[in-house]
């Protein structure tokens, strides 16, 4: 039976203050090279601020759509009324309320244009990455997760369609109106907008890949440090084994 | 009484830990590659930084503290559960250095969801994230799906007969194999033949549904990770609703039902032994839960009146439910519509999908099917000895790769991790109701991250209360190595500061 060796309490204690200190070293490094420096790139908010992103928030919907059996469940019907200005979080908010209503809707082309039978899918952001603040990395606007909607375009608007938003580029700003589909009944898809018309707004680009010096500086700092280290490992082993 | 922990204890527990993050750092070459491929310039920058940190970790823990003691199932244990909360440390460089996260916790949870193939995610933006960054969040998937662990030890280390402390530390309960670097070999193996049929179906299909090519594979790629390990990120904020397709859906649920296999179950089958299928008690659980989910998700569907059509009904629930089942988290709905448009049947049964989980053996997460198989028998077989003369002596059977006896030991166990997930389920629920959440998104909310479902209704979101996002990666650590491992190293420190000489 080996002789156990106890280690000493402060001796512990000191390792985990050394491994605590390496830690806020890593974070430290991370936060000050992180994309884009801190002094570069329009600050607009450190907190996100859409209350409506907050499942807390109390949601009012409106009334449901008209319907042709009017008298039942929902008001009578009318004449069409003019495409009401929508935001994909109200449409999520309350789908059985716009079900079949005539809706305009405005974002960025995002991914691909699925062309599909008579027309093409498309994901359509409406958040704030797509708007003036733009997509991240490029400023530190963060204000949380996408929020979009899937848009059936007509052909003509597909095909006008040039950019899609993405890793290197911002993607075609598309404006629609249409009817939005708690269910779809042509192609089984949930939560959509059908569009009757639409045009692209504002053109994509492509993002603009700015150097970041400090962060070369460190890169080729630390990896010469990690091929040191790993060198004088591998020297070690082989010396290890060879003694073996 | 306790003791406290030998110099040997240190050495072979930081050992091990390094010797994981050398693999990590190496793991991490990957990104940097498709980054340089790319373009991505600063994304690649931020790969040399992150590696060279993460590789430099680890030579430092292996060239000083080398020994020649073995591990113990206790140092494995705590080893493994030392390796799940530093590699996200590392894993987190990277990800910060993108500009999607708002701070380095946030950049943690998300490297804690990838390792332990949650699927939550706390990306601001993520439709303009960097390919090579989307490449690096699914490839610690398959590093903690595949068991990196066992792989790199194997690699890297001699100390065969060690590894397999460390493999059952893991959540990795079956040996396939008598040796375990055999059974992490055909781990490996079983991966390379799914990803051969998978990879190009779903390169197709993607480009089916209107992808580019060169796209196309990139979206295959992720979608293959992520449904094999049963992980949950996706390339786009849609989910799998992005692709508005049909046959992508179906080849996702083909690959998904196989990442939720366990691994003993696709060795049976590599064997040829195909009746193990029916047979197994894990897999005839595993097709009556879900049956019953479906069942019960349908009616509240119907009661709902969300769907018109039942074929819309079924293409839908039943993607969700065997999402949820497999703890894979992909979604054909926005999670939003859980809430607002789904009832309150429906998202309970996907609550309790992900609560219920995959096979164990496998990357699946939550309680397991064989868990709830043994319990259901338990109880059958007590209800049985009630209704049996006094002297009679029973004995009640299973199947799981032969014929098993039923113990008492095996039913205790399982209603103790039963008990204890349940508890760390109504853990996360409790403080999501401290900080003003529904209780019905608490629950689910909390669930997710327990279970490594990954299914969201919303409340994870970069501007979650910090210490939600806390207690949820803690969750996600005890969910993901199923409580053992935890308390080991729990277990460590408490002898650190308190055991006797």
């Amino acid at each position: 039976m080996s002789r156990r060796r106890p280690v000493r309490r402060w001796r512990v204690l000191a390792g985990a203050a050394m491994a605590l200190a390496a830690l806020a070293a890593i974070i430290a490094l991370a936060e000050t090279l992180r994309h884009p420096l801190p002094s570069g790139g329009p600050v607009v908010a450190e907190r996100p601020e859409d209350p409506a992103a907050d499942p807390r928030t109390e949601v009012v919907c409106p009334e449901p759509a008209p319907r042709e059996d009017a008298g039942r469940d929902g008001p009578a019907l009318t004449a069409e009324p003019e495409p009401v200005t929508v935001t994909s979080t109200e449409l999520y908010d309350c789908p059985a309320s716009w079900d079949g209503r005539l809706i305009a809707y405005e974002g960025e082309a995002i991914g691909g244009v699925l062309t599909r039978g008579d027309g093409a899918w498309v994901q359509v952001n409406d958040d704030v990455y797509a708007e003036a603040a733009g997509p991240l990395p490029a400023h530190r606007d963060y204000r949380g997760g996408n929020s979009g909607i899937g848009v059936f375009v007509p052909p003509t608007l597909a095909e006008e369609i040039d950019a899609v938003g993405g890793p290197q580029q911002r993607g075609d700003r598309i404006a629609v109106e249409g009817r939005f589909h708690r269910v779809d009944s042509t192609s089984g898809e949930v939560a959509i907008i059908r569009a009757e018309r639409g045009a692209v707004v504002a053109g994509g680009e492509p993002f603009v890949d700015e150097r970041l010096p400090d962060r070369e500086r460190v890169a080729a700092l630390l990896a010469a440090l990690a091929l040191g280290l790993v060198a004088a490992e591998r020297w070690q082993a082989w010396r290890r084994r060879r003694l073996r | 009484m306790l003791f406290r922990p030998d110099a040997d204890d240190f050495r072979l527990i930081g050992l091990y830990t390094g010797t994981v993050l050398y693999g990590v750092g190496v793991a991490m070459l990957v990104p940097l590659v498709v980054a340089l491929a790319l373009g991505e310039r600063n994304e690649a920058l931020a790969f040399v930084i992150g590696a060279s940190l993460t590789v430099s970790v680890g030579a430092l823990a292996r060239m000083t503290l080398r020994t020649r003691a073995t591990l113990t199932g206790a140092q494995g244990l705590a080893t493994v559960a030392l390796i799940w909360t530093v590699v996200p440390v590392f894993a987190a460089v990277p990800l910060l250095l993108s500009g999607h996260y708002l701070h380095y916790l946030d950049a943690y949870f998300e490297g804690m969801s990838g390792f332990a193939t949650i699927g939550l995610t706390l990306a601001n933006d993520l439709d303009h994230m960097a390919r090579s960054v989307n490449v690096w969040r699914h490839l610690l998937h398959v590093l903690g799906g595949q068991g990196i662990v066992v792989v790199v030890l194997t690699i890297f280390s001699s100390a065969g007969g060690a590894i397999g402390t460390l493999y059952t530390g893991e959540g990795e309960k079956d040996r396939i194999l008598p040796n375990v670097v055999s059974s992490a070999a055909f781990i490996m193996r079983v991966l390379a033949a799914y990803a051969a049929i998978g990879l190009p179906l779903l390169w197709l299909a993607t480009i089916r549904a209107g992808l580019d090519p060169a796209p196309a594979l990139f979206h295959a790629f992720t979608l293959f990770v992520t449904a094999f390990d049963t992980a949950g990120f996706a390339p786009m904020s849609a989910s799998a609703g992005f692709y508005r397709s049909a046959l992508v859906e179906g080849v996702l649920i083909l690959v998904m039902v196989a990442g939720a296999f366990s691994f003993a179950i696709h060795y049976q089958l590599w064997q040829g032994r195909h009746r193990e299928l029916t047979r197994s008690l894990e897999t005839r659980t595993f097709a009556i839960s879900l049956l019953a989910i479906m069942t019960l998700m349908s009616v509240g569907l119907v009661r709902a009146g969300t769907f018109g059509d039942g074929g819309d009904l079924f293409r839908h629930g039943f993607f969700q439910a065997l999402s949820a089942h497999t703890t894979t988290g992909l979604s054909t709905v926005p999670g939003a519509l859980f809430v607002t448009d789904w009832g309150v049947l429906a998202p309970a049964m996907i609550a309790t999908a992900m609560a219920l989980g995959g096979m164990a053996g496998s990357t699946a997460g939550g309680i397991k099917a064989i868990r709830v198989g043994l319990l259901v028998r338990g109880i059958l077989a007590d209800i049985r000895r009630a209704l049996s003369p006094e002297h009679a002596v029973l004995v009640d059977t299973y199947h799981a790769g032969g014929r098993q006896i039923l113990r008492q030991g095996q039913v205790k166990a399982a209603m103790t991790i039963f008990i204890l997930f349940l508890v760390l389920y109504l853990g996360g629920g409790v403080l999501g109701l401290f900080y003003g959440y529904d209780l019905r998104l608490a629950l689910f909310e909390s669930t997710a991250a327990a279970a490594t479902g990954g299914l969201s209704v919303g409340i994870v979101r970069p501007d979650l209360e910090w210490p939600l996002k806390a207690f949820y990666i803690l969750q996600m650590l005890i969910g993901r190595l199923e409580f053992i491992a935890v308390f080991a190293l729990a277990g460590y420190v408490v002898a650190t500061l308190r055991g006797r000489v």
